[in-house]
């Protein structure tokens, strides 16, 4: 096979199931420990805390009273919009970035290169699911903390935006193994991300949502998925056409699996019962 | 207008310049400009040089027995991988190894205990100074009053107790976990079969948050899923296990023991069931005649149908389990619980629990368990294996007082609270520098830090009566010493004379108080756990802002309760307990949380725990409930009577 043959065909998706997720955080430190984030000495200040990956706690107890009220955890990363056209994908942080620091790859993963990033912060402001953090202080690794940073991924300098990746560096390391291997198809190897393979109940998925085979793209169709606040998924086919016709969606392909009535109600910030 | 003058021109773009300059030197900018190209230039990140490669670890300090696959590149180790799942302290495993606090060599205490004044000194000088006195004290006929604390019962734990055992101590104690919970109640500890179970009871066991074997019981937990087992669970506070349930009992704080007996009372009075169990029929009497379902549910706050229901569901699932052990990492139960719950296995005679013994650990102290030692025991001299009972125990201020005179050895990786309080500590390596029997170290050990089961065999030979116990030279060779896990043929006794106690203690702590109106119930958060965890930079990025944020700690209260006590959100309140007050901690009103129950998280407050866990937040162990249990010797802390003072 001659390299000029191969065309990507992957388009990169993760679905959570929030029903198995039991909250255990091992996911947000992974994901810390994989992506160098810098640390502080309180890092429970939020917004200064710099982390791909929230976990965040989510109760129905604004309109239930107890015992009817349950608690949930939403790991949130970024959400590697598509915007209408998965063909064209137009996520909303990548058109208004001034210098190409962020853009769309045709593996649908939505990019940062940290060091083009100027700190304009646009693309934060843009983004629907508060996925981007901004490096107000200078990111430090006290001492020998220095020794466990991930050789793969940059450290980010002040002032820069920095967001999920969806691991992509381990993408790059598995087909740099492929082709070691002599494999020069590009649609040949897979990858787990950091924060799925941390998950010890498995409730994180990851893959590629354009093969029908895939446990993600299985799991994406099913009627327990569903994307963080993105209000046309409930619309019937017709009017959802409609209003894509005449209004740009973010369309995420980070999907949550939950079957429990309030908390797909919260996360379409309606009122539950 | 006045022309000006070529002189005059200049001199006002001098002063222009000048002024301009001495602005720009005095608003250090040139000065951060330097600081700046000092950083891009000096402080850069290093990056490692070699080869990729992939080595298993196995930590033979987890009693989980986590499997880690390490990625390393030259000789750094970068990241964790494992195939089932890790647990919480593995996973932090990668930031102990690097955390800039490590300590890198002996310390002698050279202040007062407490202030945290150390030095550093030679390992021979250490160890000759420890076995000098440990050998005077032996020399007096003193042996029984050297004492251990063990974290947990790894291979480290099983040298120290046989080490200070032929030393001629019966004082070797396990920090609070399950297996030595239940050990003294039931004479061995509960294996549960989650595989075979097919109904699951749990007696406030936040089972998906940490509790018992946390990696088997998350597989568990998926599994239950998939095969359709029903898990019921009884809580206070709508935790992530009730969430998940199929259903969830929202009892009133501090009655699981009481809904146990209800249940045990429908199964032997509907069902005629018989326990096995020696002393059954007094123990039967007492459920009969003192707690009948229609008073267990006043009790209990629940319905009777849903109690009776739970019983009817119980007794028809073919192999059920009923968990007693409140809680997740930190648990605590009163014996009066444990027999009561396991009461339930024996009725339905269930195969799917098996009561187990180790036969290295026998649990066989003086005193049956750490709180009691702590409370009424003495000691000359006091071994902590990585253990922190200071912060863990709610004695942890007597300990403290004991301490001071007392000569107190430590052996952990970094500081802790305890630690704080010896006269050496010696610093043990993370699992990653000393390898197991099985796999080579992952990396150089850190500085001067040593293997604790290394250390343990130094100091062994160095005692008279101590020196031929361990037939090996290395600490890797410790595994031979592990003991083989044997049923016990559920041989148990319902122990009714010393269990009314602990039963009366209960009745007591959930009987109407005026005084302290309210009840406290921990909680634990995310990777936080009992406080394990608040060393470690990247767990302090899981806590959500809604249980503390920023020096700040709080407690989640009812939201009818904080209108009657006149509470909002984030007001300051102290809270106070019979034992004393704790505060500052802020108001969270949430309906997560039953009527007139406060819940407030574990594992903040420490007083020495590096700079990460330092003084961040209040340790509520402080106040909360002391009374020791006849059989477990330790206090049920679980729910303290407060109001807020």
């Amino acid at each position: 096979m001659t390299v000029k043959d191969v065309a990507m065909k992957r388009r990169w998706g993760m679905a959570i199931d929030l029903d198995k997720c039991t909250g255990c955080g091992q996911c947000a430190i992974a994901c810390s420990q994989e992506n160098n984030m810098p640390i502080f000495e309180d890092d429970s200040d939020v917004p200064k805390r710099v982390a791909f990956l929230e976990l965040m706690k989510v109760t129905n107890d604004r309109d239930a009273k107890f015992p009817d009220v349950r608690a949930a955890f939403i790991p949130k990363m970024c959400q590697m919009c598509e915007g209408n056209d998965p063909k064209n994908p137009d996520p909303p942080c990548v058109s208004v970035c001034p210098v190409v620091a962020t853009d769309v790859g045709d593996d649908g993963v939505v990019s940062q290169i940290w060091s083009r990033c100027i700190g304009c912060r646009y693309c934060q402001a843009a983004c629907p699911y508060e996925a981007r953090v901004f490096n107000w202080w200078k990111p430090k690794y006290e001492g020998n903390f220095k020794n466990s940073l991930n050789s793969d991924v940059s450290v980010a300098s002040r002032g820069t935006i920095v967001k999920c990746t969806f691991c992509s560096h381990r993408w790059k390391q598995a087909r740099d193994e492929s082709v070691a291997n002599g494999n020069l198809d590009i649609n040949a190897p897979v990858y787990k991300t950091a924060c799925q393979e941390a998950c010890p109940v498995g409730a994180i998925v990851f893959g590629d949502l354009d093969d029908p085979k895939s446990e993600v793209a299985k799991l994406v169709a099913s009627d327990k998925a569903l994307r963080l606040t993105n209000s046309i998924d409930d619309l019937p086919e017709d009017k959802r056409k409609a209003f894509l016709k005449i209004k740009q969606f973010p369309n995420p392909k980070v999907y949550y699996l939950t079957s429990q009535k309030w908390l797909r109600d919260m996360m379409r910030f309606e009122k539950n019962s | 207008m006045k022309k000006i003058e070529r002189k005059d021109f200049l001199k006002i773009s001098g002063g222009a310049l000048a002024g301009g300059l001495t602005g720009w030197v005095f608003s250090g900018a040139p000065f951060l400009g330097f600081q700046m190209s000092v950083e891009w230039t000096q402080d850069q990140q290093v990056v490692p040089k070699g080869l990729e490669k992939f080595v298993s670890a196995a930590n033979d300090a987890c009693p989980f027995g986590c499997n880690v696959r390490v990625r390393k590149i030259g000789e750094r180790a970068l990241q964790l991988q494992s195939d089932k799942g890790l647990c919480p302290s593995c996973q932090t495993s990668l930031q102990l190894l690097y955390h800039p606090e490590r300590i890198k060599s002996p310390l002698k205490r050279t202040g007062a205990k407490g202030s945290g004044k150390f030095e550093p000194v030679s390992w021979d000088q250490a160890l000759k100074d420890i076995s000098t006195r440990l050998n005077s004290l032996l020399s007096e006929g003193k042996g029984s009053t050297i004492a251990a604390i063990n974290k947990n019962e790894s291979l480290s734990s099983i040298m120290m107790d046989q080490f200070v055992s032929t030393a001629g101590s019966k004082n070797v104690y396990y920090e609070a976990g399950l297996k030595s919970l239940e050990t003294p109640v039931l004479n061995g500890y509960i294996d549960y079969d989650f595989n075979k179970a097919d109904y699951i009871l749990s007696f406030g066991a936040r089972l998906i948050e940490g509790w018992g074997n946390i990696s088997d019981v998350r597989q568990s937990y998926v599994n239950w899923k998939e095969r359709g087992v029903k898990l019921v669970h009884a809580d206070t506070i709508s935790t992530r296990t009730a969430s998940a349930a199929d259903r969830w009992l929202p009892l009133k704080p501090g009655t699981e023991a009481v809904l146990a007996f209800g249940i045990a009372n429908y199964l032997i009075t509907s069902k005629r069931l018989n326990s096995s169990g020696a002393e059954f029929g007094r123990w039967a009497q007492m459920i009969i005649n003192n707690y009948p379902v229609s008073k267990v549910a006043s009790v209990t706050g629940l319905g009777e149908d849903q109690i009776k229901e739970t019983a009817e569901e119980f007794y028809k699932a073919k192999n059920p389990v009923a968990i007693a052990g409140k809680g997740g990492i930190g648990t605590s139960a009163s014996s009066a619980e444990i027999l009561g719950v396991y009461c339930l296995n024996s009725l339905v005679k269930t195969k799917a629990v098996e009561i187990k013994r180790n036969s290295a650990i026998s649990y066989n102290a003086e005193f049956s368990g750490l709180d009691a030692f702590i409370k009424d025991g003495a000691f000359n001299m006091l071994f902590l294996n990585n253990s922190n009972p200071v912060y863990k125990s709610v004695f942890g201020d007597e300990l403290k007082k004991k301490m001071e005179n007392a000569f107190v050895v430590s052996l952990n990786p970094i500081m802790n609270d305890s630690a704080a309080f010896a006269d050496y500590i010696l610093p043990s390596m993370t699992y990653f520098e000393s390898g197991s029997s099985d796999n080579k170290p992952v990396v150089k050990s850190f500085e001067e830090s040593k293997d604790a089961r290394d250390i343990i065999i130094t100091l062994a030979k160095m005692i008279d009566k101590t020196k031929n116990i361990f037939p090996f030279e290395s600490g890797l060779k410790a595994n031979t010493l592990a003991g083989r896990e044997t049923a016990t043929n559920g041989s148990f006794s319902y122990n009714t004379d010393k269990v009314k106690e602990s039963i009366e203690t209960l009745e007591k702590n959930i009987a109407q108080n005026n005084e302290f109106p309210l009840t406290l119930i921990p909680m634990e958060i995310p990777m936080v756990g009992d406080g394990d965890g608040l060393a470690f930079p990247y767990v302090h990025k899981t806590i959500d802002p809604s249980h503390y944020y920023k020096e700040k700690l709080l407690v989640q209260v009812n939201r009818e309760t904080g209108k009657k006590y006149g509470l909002s959100e984030n007001k300051s309140i102290v809270l106070q307990s019979a034992r004393g007050k704790i505060g500052k901690v802020y108001v969270h009103l949430t309906d997560t949380v039953a009527p007139d129950t406060i819940a407030i998280p574990l594992g903040f407050g420490h007083e020495s725990y590096t700079r990460y866990g330092n003084k961040k937040g209040v340790n509520p162990k402080k106040i909360m409930s002391s009374e020791i249990d006849p059989l477990t010797g330790r206090a049920d802390w679980w729910s303290t009577r407060v109001k807020i003072g």
